[in-house]
């Protein structure tokens, strides 16, 4: 063993810039992130819709009510957040669950960065996991009416929203996964199901609003314009990571 | 750092001179002052205060002490239940340049497995902000001699390499704290004596190093500065020596196996060897004050009575004893 450290002694003073610091973060999380068994599982469960799109299109009956309804009820209720939350929750969670954060939370650096970081990195593996099949999907549809262009925005919302909202509840709650479900299943699935009060805190609402407004199909509890069905996602987005930075200053690290 | 106290006294000095006297604020790279952390209802760490600056210190406790716990709340991992804990004069959960300035760790075997050794050392020095962090790491790696490596995965590497890897990326930063949660642990005898002269070269350098383990052999080797945690309390600090020398003085246990017991026992007791003694079932259990005497002249005995001596065996030289007789002194 050699001795010369590699700096003069006392060291000098130093933080992380805050855009190096969530690429650093960003680098790390994806690495962990993106594992084989995670993405085949989840590319096979998105499989299911571009399989779903595929039968659609076969049908000569086929519309682009049925398209819409397809995209919305297989893709925006199942695809796009569940992708999120395996992928969103275990950007902080996994880190968190394996007691590897303090590796990136002992550092000169701000908390900021770190919930930026991973919720960078989960949507950068979940984007093509759930943004191909879905395109996919509805362009096999065949039914054209913006149904492509109204599948793309409204899965860029939705992931963005998703990813943020579960990077937060993978910061704050050590059974994410449950949580993340009973959300997507309980409260999007059921609670906001009951009126159009309720529905504006669910994030799926918004999803289905975009759809609605760009191919003009009438779906449930999708009345939102254009405007607020992109905005609010991305705002709550914002929200959902002020509050993860916030936590992650705030909790006890492993 | 304030000579070793008596057995049964059990609060830190300098802390508080009486009940109305406000407690003095110690000082020192690392100061701890009446911390205790507490989980709920359990008191992981109790009105723990101490002082510590530059070399090797030791803290010593058995598993579930509180060592981890004390360790995390220097690091600002998680914040003291009561009472302050200031790094550098600071406080490392809200100051992040003072994160800079200290390096942990940890006790807990987690690892970023789907990494090489370089890539995981220069991950570390990268985000304490280092500049070249590629040739930090190499360096650091150098220093814990896992310089070659090559591709493997950290995930791949034995329990050994990879406590040398944590060590190696607490080194990247060049801290002027280092704490080191049981670093000693999975590493041959070899790597175990390297890894130790590497603190002390450290702590020569004028850093506050603070290394913890359960091993008493450990701790003799690691430093003259011993703290000594029991049970989420401070029961001792001082030198090692003088710990020692209290544990040396203290009636000794211990278990001789010979083929002819009871001369053997009679022998014993003949020339002044014991304070106590007991036969059972072939093997004599005898207590001594002058451990150092009965070693010495167990084998002579033995052969100048012509019976053949099977075992020697220390009853109470195990670290529960020690923190045993610390507290409780018996």
């Amino acid at each position: 063993m050699t001795t010369a450290p590699p700096t003069a002694s006392p060291a000098p003073q130093r933080s992380v810039p805050w855009a190096r610091a969530t690429v650093i973060v960003y680098r790390v999380v994806l690495h962990e992130l993106a594992t084989r068994g995670r993405i085949i599982a989840l590319s096979l469960l998105a499989l299911i819709a571009t399989l779903a799109g595929f039968a659609v299109g076969t049908s000569d009956s086929a519309t682009l009510d049925d398209g819409v309804r397809l995209i919305a009820g297989l893709g925006m209720a199942g695809v796009v957040p569940v992708v999120a939350l395996v992928f969103g929750g275990g950007s902080i969670g996994d880190l968190r669950d394996d007691k590897t954060l303090v590796y990136l939370w002992l550092r000169p650096m701000d908390r900021s960065p770190i919930a930026v970081g991973a919720a960078l990195a989960a949507l950068t593996v979940a984007t093509p996991i759930t943004m191909i099949p879905l395109v996919a999907a509805a362009a096999l549809t065949g039914v054209g009416g913006g149904i492509v262009g109204a599948t793309v925005l409204a899965t860029a919302v939705g992931l963005v929203a998703y990813v943020s909202l579960f990077t937060m509840l993978g910061a704050w709650l050590k059974r994410y996964i449950v949580w993340g479900l009973a959300y997507i299943l309980i409260w999007e699935g059921f609670i906001a199901q009951a009126g159009a009060g309720v529905a504006r805190f669910a994030i799926r609402k918004y999803t289905r609003s975009i759809l609605v407004e760009v191919t003009g199909v009438d779906l449930d509890l999708a009345d939102f314009s254009l405007a607020v069905g992109i905005g609010v996602p991305l705002v709550a987005a914002v929200g959902a990571l002020a509050v993860a930075t916030w936590r992650l200053a705030k909790q006890d690290i492993d | 750092m304030s000579e070793l106290p008596p057995p049964n006294v059990l609060p830190a000095p300098n802390t508080s001179t009486g009940p109305t006297a406000a407690p003095v604020q110690l000082t020192g790279m690392i100061a701890v002052n009446q911390a205790s952390k507490f989980f709920g209802s359990v008191v992981a760490v109790s009105d723990v205060s101490f002082a510590i600056d530059g070399g090797v210190t030791a803290l010593l406790g058995p598993n579930g002490a509180g060592k981890s716990t004390l360790f995390r709340m220097m690091c600002g991992l998680t914040p003291p239940s009561r009472g302050s804990i200031e790094v550098l004069g600071s406080d490392p959960r809200t100051d992040r340049v003072v994160r800079g300035r200290i390096a942990l760790v940890p006790q807990q075997d987690a690892l970023f497995d789907h990494l090489d050794a370089l890539d995981f050392v220069t991950i570390a020095a990268e985000s304490h902000g280092m500049p070249s962090p590629r040739e930090v790491a190499e360096h650091a790696l150098e220093q814990v001699e896992l310089a070659d490596t090559g591709d493997k995965r950290v995930g791949e590497f034995s329990k050994g390499m990879r406590q040398r890897v944590k060590v190696a990326t607490a080194l990247v930063n060049d801290p002027e704290v280092l704490i080191l949660d049981e670093p000693l642990t999975g590493l041959d005898p070899v790597q175990r004596r390297r890894m130790i002269e590497l603190f002390h070269r450290l702590g020569d350098d004028g850093r506050c190093v603070l290394v913890s383990s359960h091993v008493l052999d450990e701790v003799a080797r690691l430093g003259s500065r011993v703290l000594v945690i029991a049970q989420g309390r401070l029961i001792a600090q001082g030198d090692y020596h003088d710990l020692r020398s209290l544990m040396d003085d203290r009636p000794h246990r211990i278990r001789l196996g010979v083929s002819d017991a009871r001369r053997f026992a009679t022998a014993l007791v003949d020339r002044g060897f014991v304070s106590a003694l007991s036969l059972d079932d072939g093997q004599v259990v005898i207590d001594t004050v002058d451990i150092d005497a009965v070693g010495r002249h167990l084998a002579p005995l033995a052969v100048e009575l012509g019976v053949r001596l099977t075992e020697v065996n220390p009853l109470d030289d195990d670290l529960e004893s020690v923190f045993r007789y610390l507290v409780e002194g018996r």
